[in-house]
């Protein structure tokens, strides 16, 4: 319980240390947090010039919604997906990158992969405020909807950061595992339907056999997708399993990865 | 006597020395799980008391593990036996400016830096002027720290920690940085330090310094503990001992 209160008692750190990121990030940057923006626009475009275009993917009219566009149905699969990986790859390297600050001053160490979590979060949020106008402005109806969003978008953080942090620890083990985890979270991506609709691999499974679906979606990622595009594109409630899913594989990773970092914690100014 | 403000107890603390580390993936495959290491006490069962109110002064020669128990003190290294308890907060200044962010000013840097010591924002408003005064970088505090002089950077980062506030101040040869006369506003704080009865502990490697502002010291050499008391005494044994050595 004192490791607890004294994290708490620190949130000043937790809070200034978000700032810093999310200050000195645009600083100096003509455009500035615009630039926030225009990143996931221009991966929008590319997504949809090839996988709407050219490939044809066609994901299923929004049910309710009626939306039928697939740059936003993208989107509200992309932008958490995108979350998700700056979280993992920031957290992972977030001790490394401050061994000169662990090495010198005392603090509790927990706050860096936090504040990771804060400022990407920070970014998060402004992308999803945007995308759910945009949803409005197509004539969805996502607003209704948000309190349950924002609910899965602290889920998803804890989750990434669960795995981040454990990935922190063992980063500072095997600095291999900073480059290997690069190349996993771009495989991970294309195994979670993000591009493409989950109908395409229930198509192949209904030819192929149902342990391809079944083995598919033990991927956590495709779950929080799920919810999130049940959520903000379709504008009903995510489907009850997926939702237990999404809120057991939060529990089991961040308890695993809060459990992990705290034991190696005090050992790090050395290990470094 | 008064009451010890840090009680050193029975400490001792092994590194481990890497033959060859198995920091990569490959060489842990190709070696077998384990690293080839020895162990290395840089601290055999040190044990002494810091009274309350005293300048204490850690002396002995490079590698005798005075950096070593002041990171056990400020709990970034913990001992592997032995305790160390200290009334009160404690602060260190074992490196300043670690943790400037070098885009952001100075003024934003002040409150991230005394956040990361400590401080709350009341705290640090509350000190700011003081803080920006001592340092001497008042026409710059909202320049991007990454302008600064490596001087100014210094005096910056110490002027935050040394306004901290704590009931025990531990100084690792931070007297070496900064011109004379930074040095000469850095002595008096500390005197004005142990006015308000707080403590000091601090190492150097000037014998003056010790002899001006310490009142106890401690001799450490190998990682144990050789004397310790009263600071002239101590001070009078470890130059006999250097002098001895280097004929
Ligand atoms: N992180 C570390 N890993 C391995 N050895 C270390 C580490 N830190 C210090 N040492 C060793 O411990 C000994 C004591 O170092 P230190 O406390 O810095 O000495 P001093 O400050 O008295 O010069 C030295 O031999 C040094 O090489
Ligand atoms: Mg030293």
């Amino acid at each position: 319980m004192t490791y607890l209160s004294e994290l708490f008692a620190s949130r000043e750190l937790f809070y200034n240390l978000t700032m810093r990121d999310v200050k000195g990030k645009y600083r100096r940057t003509v455009l500035g947090q615009l630039w926030s923006l225009i990143n996931p626009l221009a991966t929008m475009l590319v997504y949809t010039l090839v996988f709407s275009f050219i490939f044809r993917a066609r994901p299923s009219v929004g049910d309710p919604s009626g939306l039928d566009i697939y740059a936003l149905w993208l989107m509200t699969g992309l932008l958490p997906w995108m979350f998700f990986t700056r979280v993992v790859t920031g957290a992972m390297t977030s001790v490394i990158g401050s061994a000169g600050l662990i090495k010198k001053v005392y603090f509790p160490r927990m706050h860096l992969p936090f504040s990771v979590a804060g400022s990407v979060g920070y970014t998060w949020a402004i992308e999803m405020a945007v995308l759910t106008i945009a949803l409005t402005v197509f004539g969805g109806m996502p607003l209704i909807w948000v309190p349950v969003a924002l609910f899965f978008m602290l889920m998803l953080t804890f989750f990434a950061l669960g795995l981040g942090m454990l990935l922190a620890i063992g980063n500072v083990y095997f600095r291999d595992l900073q480059h290997f985890t690069t190349i996993a979270l771009q495989m991970w991506m294309y195994l979670t339907p993000i591009i493409y609709p989950l109908s395409l691999v229930e198509n192949q499974a209904a030819t192929h056999g149902q342990w391809i679906l079944d083995v598919y979606r033990l991927n956590p990622m495709e779950r929080f997708v799920s919810v999130f595009r049940e959520l903000l594109y379709d504008n009903r409630w995510p489907d009850l399993s997926d939702s237990l899913v999404c809120i057991a594989w939060t529990v089991v990773m961040f308890t695993l990865g809060f459990l992990v970092f705290k034991r190696s914690e005090k050992r790090l100014a050395e290990l470094l | 006597m008064t009451q010890a403000a840090v009680v050193v107890d029975d400490v001792s603390k092994k590194f481990r020395l890497y033959k060859e580390k198995n920091d990569s993936l490959k060489t842990a495959l190709m070696r077998g799980r384990r690293s080839v290491h020895e162990d290395f006490w840089a601290l055999n069962d040190v044990s002494f008391e810091v009274p309350e109110g005293s300048t204490f002064g850690l002396v002995g020669r490079n590698g005798s593990g005075k950096s070593t128990l002041l990171k056990c003190l400020a709990k970034i290294l913990y001992p592997n036996s032995g305790s160390i308890t200290s009334r009160g907060k404690v602060a260190s200044l074992l490196e300043v400016g670690s943790g400037f962010h070098p885009e952001l000013s100075g003024r934003e840097n002040v409150y991230l830096n005394g956040s990361i010591l400590g401080m709350s924002r009341k705290d640090v408003a509350k000190k700011f002027d003081e803080i920006v005064d001592f340092s001497g970088v008042r026409k710059f505090i909202d320049q991007p720290v990454k302008n600064y002089s490596s001087g100014m950077y210094v005096r910056l980062g110490f002027s935050v920690a040394i306004n901290v506030d704590p009931d025990v101040l531990v100084v690792d040869e931070i007297l070496a940085v900064g011109d004379a006369a930074f040095q000469a506003k850095c002595k008096e704080k500390f005197v004005e330090f142990r006015k308000a009865g707080k403590t000091v502990i601090l190492v150097t490697h000037s014998m003056g310094n010790i002899r001006d502002m310490c009142d106890h010291a401690a001799w450490l050499d190998n990682g144990s503990l050789v004397q310790v008391g009263d600071a002239q005494s101590v001070i009078k044994a470890y130059t006999a001992d250097i002098d001895k050595g280097d004929r």
